[in-house]
């Protein structure tokens, strides 16, 4: 215990010593290898109840983790003087955990590409309905990840940055995937054109107060609301301000709690489909 | 009239896109409170000082978060600040890089000495809280694999409040994250696009958001205010006519469907 509390004080509990780091990651990298492959086949033979018990633990104290570092006193000086009062003793473990998230994240990038290429694969090989888009799409996630590989590379001066990559790369990137994503999203505008068309109706006060409320903030935050009358900026800017903050922040109450429920329920793993 | 072809409608649209494109016609816009207040706290910097770029926009939202991008830096590097760019949204970390190299390169501005871009870094919240903490060790690289504490742009950085500044361009809802985890000594600024806007006002209220742009619009008023043309004046132009051209189709649908109903009634 004194030695804990030692450590603690000295804030080197989550910190490894400079001249053995290299070995002790190592260490800590293969150990985590034998580890988990030793764990799949121990974790498969699981019944479902032990599965749910082993998420369920590794669930809430990841979250309580979170929550103490959050939550306890910054200054922890009263307890052990010779601390930092600027953090709580947890607080060096976030960078090690924001690694570990990081690390989940790119193994959840990597699973996903994997579904990905698997299913248009096999759509492919048994040529399945609309394989030749599956071709298009393994073709294009090739090359594009490809070049993109290679002008990360080149910018981080590991490959030479040649004529041919830098043409190849705005080829595909800025003059293709900028544009068509670009032209996808601008299609919602004639979606709304239509929609406005269609469905805006006054069929009470309430839509046509929201409809005349509507129109005054379209027309009066545009330049052209100015040309007609410098009135009209001043009653949108007063609309956006006083009428749409309140509500504004009325609903964020609203979703704040509602956010707040779910994260105990997520963090307790009482929602559904834990296991 | 009701049961026009959707495609006809589709057409107008585009042709009022086009053409108040491609018009010469620039109107000037009104300067709303939330644009001055943003050119009023980016004028108190002093050369020097530095601030953190949070782009998190891919080219679906380029319409609208490039302009913004493209005046925020310009006005930081016409008021010598030295400033670092990070993107949570893995296709932002290249355009942003791209369009923060041509303009810095135009004006001379050196990477590394004067600006930086940390690229891409998954979760938003994680990344704040471990800058919060120890800034060197969350980012370790730059984009041109650079050591963040081998960049003299960044040299004696140990966290985030060593910075200024924190302006987040972004399409999403991140500015309650930086918000909720930043320090509190670093003003945050926000270049939303125009349909998250309205959530920020409660923010702007409570003065936890310093300034605001609001899309192409707001790009152009900052635009004028910097004297300077960029992409958010025409943007801007085709967005009031494209305004005016479905505020004018809402009241023809309305009166269409009171006509319908006026003959119906005649009928029965």
């Amino acid at each position: 215990m004194g030695m804990i509390t030692n450590l603690m004080a000295q804030q080197t509990i989550w910190r490894l010593p400079e001249e053995s780091r290299a070995l002790f990651a190592t260490l800590i990298v293969a150990g985590a290898f034998v580890l988990i492959l030793g764990l799949i086949p121990v974790l498969q033979t699981l019944p479902p109840r032990g599965r749910r018990a082993i998420i369920v633990t590794v669930t809430f104290l990841a979250g309580l983790f979170f929550a103490a570092e959050f939550f306890l006193p910054v200054d922890w000086t009263a307890i052990f003087p010779k601390d930092d009062p600027k953090r709580n003793f947890l607080t060096p473990a976030i960078q090690p955990a924001q690694n570990v998230l990081q690390i989940i994240g790119a193994l959840a990038l990597g699973l996903g590409t994997f579904g990905l290429v698997r299913l248009h694969l096999r759509n492919a090989v048994q040529k399945r309905p609309q394989w030749g888009y599956s071709i298009v799409l393994l073709v294009s996630f090739v090359v594009m990840a490809t070049l993109s590989i290679l002008n990360t590379l080149a910018e981080k001066e590991i490959v030479e940055r040649g004529p041919v990559l830098e043409r190849a790369f705005s080829i595909l990137f800025d003059y293709t995937l900028v544009q068509l994503d670009a032209a996808m999203f601008s299609l919602i505008a004639f979606y709304i054109f239509s929609a406005a068309y269609r469905a805006f109706r006054i069929r009470s006060v309430e839509a046509s107060i929201l409809m005349f409320t509507a129109m005054l903030v379209m027309i009066g935050v545009v330049p052209l609301g100015a040309q007609i009358s410098p009135a009209l900026p001043t009653i949108a800017n007063w609309v956006l301000a006083q009428l749409n903050a309140p509500a504004q922040r009325a609903i964020e109450f609203g979703v704040g709690i509602g956010g707040l429920a779910m994260a105990i329920r997520l963090w307790l793993s009482l929602e559904r489909g834990v296991t | 009239m009701l049961s026009v072809d959707r495609r006809w409608l589709y057409l107008i649209l585009f042709v009022n896109i086009v053409i108040f494109l491609l018009a010469p016609l620039r109107m000037p816009a009104s300067i709303s409170p939330p644009v001055q207040k943003f050119y009023d706290e980016i004028e108190k910097l002093q050369p020097g000082d530095l601030v953190m770029i949070s782009s998190n926009w891919s080219a679906s939202t380029l319409a609208e978060n490039q302009p913004q991008l493209e005046a925020v830096i310009t006005h930081l590097m016409r008021k010598q600040a030295r400033f670092t760019i990070i993107s949570i949204e893995a296709q932002s970390r290249d355009i942003s890089y791209r369009l923060a190299e041509r303009i810095t390169k135009e004006k001379g501005y050196q990477y590394g000495e004067q600006w930086a871009h940390f690229g891409f870094v998954p979760n938003l919240a994680v990344a704040i809280k471990g800058m919060v903490t120890d800034l060197p060790n969350t980012i370790k690289q730059d984009v041109r694999g650079i050591e963040v504490t081998k960049l003299p742009v960044v040299q004696g950085v140990k966290s985030l409040s060593d910075y200024k500044m924190i302006i987040d361009v972004t399409p999403s809802g991140t500015v309650p994250v930086w918000i909720s985890y930043s320090p509190k000594n670093v003003k945050i600024l926000y270049c939303p696009t125009s349909v998250m806007a309205a959530e920020a006002y409660t923010y702007l209220d409570s003065g936890q958001i310093k300034g605001m742009i609001t899309g192409a619009k707001g790009a152009q008023e900052y635009e004028q205010l910097l004297g300077i043309k960029g992409l958010g004046a025409p943007f801007a132009n085709t967005i009031s006519f494209s305004h005016l051209l479905i505020i004018f189709f809402i009241l023809l649908g309305n009166f269409a469907m009171l006509m319908n109903r006026l003959q119906a009634r005649r009928e029965a």
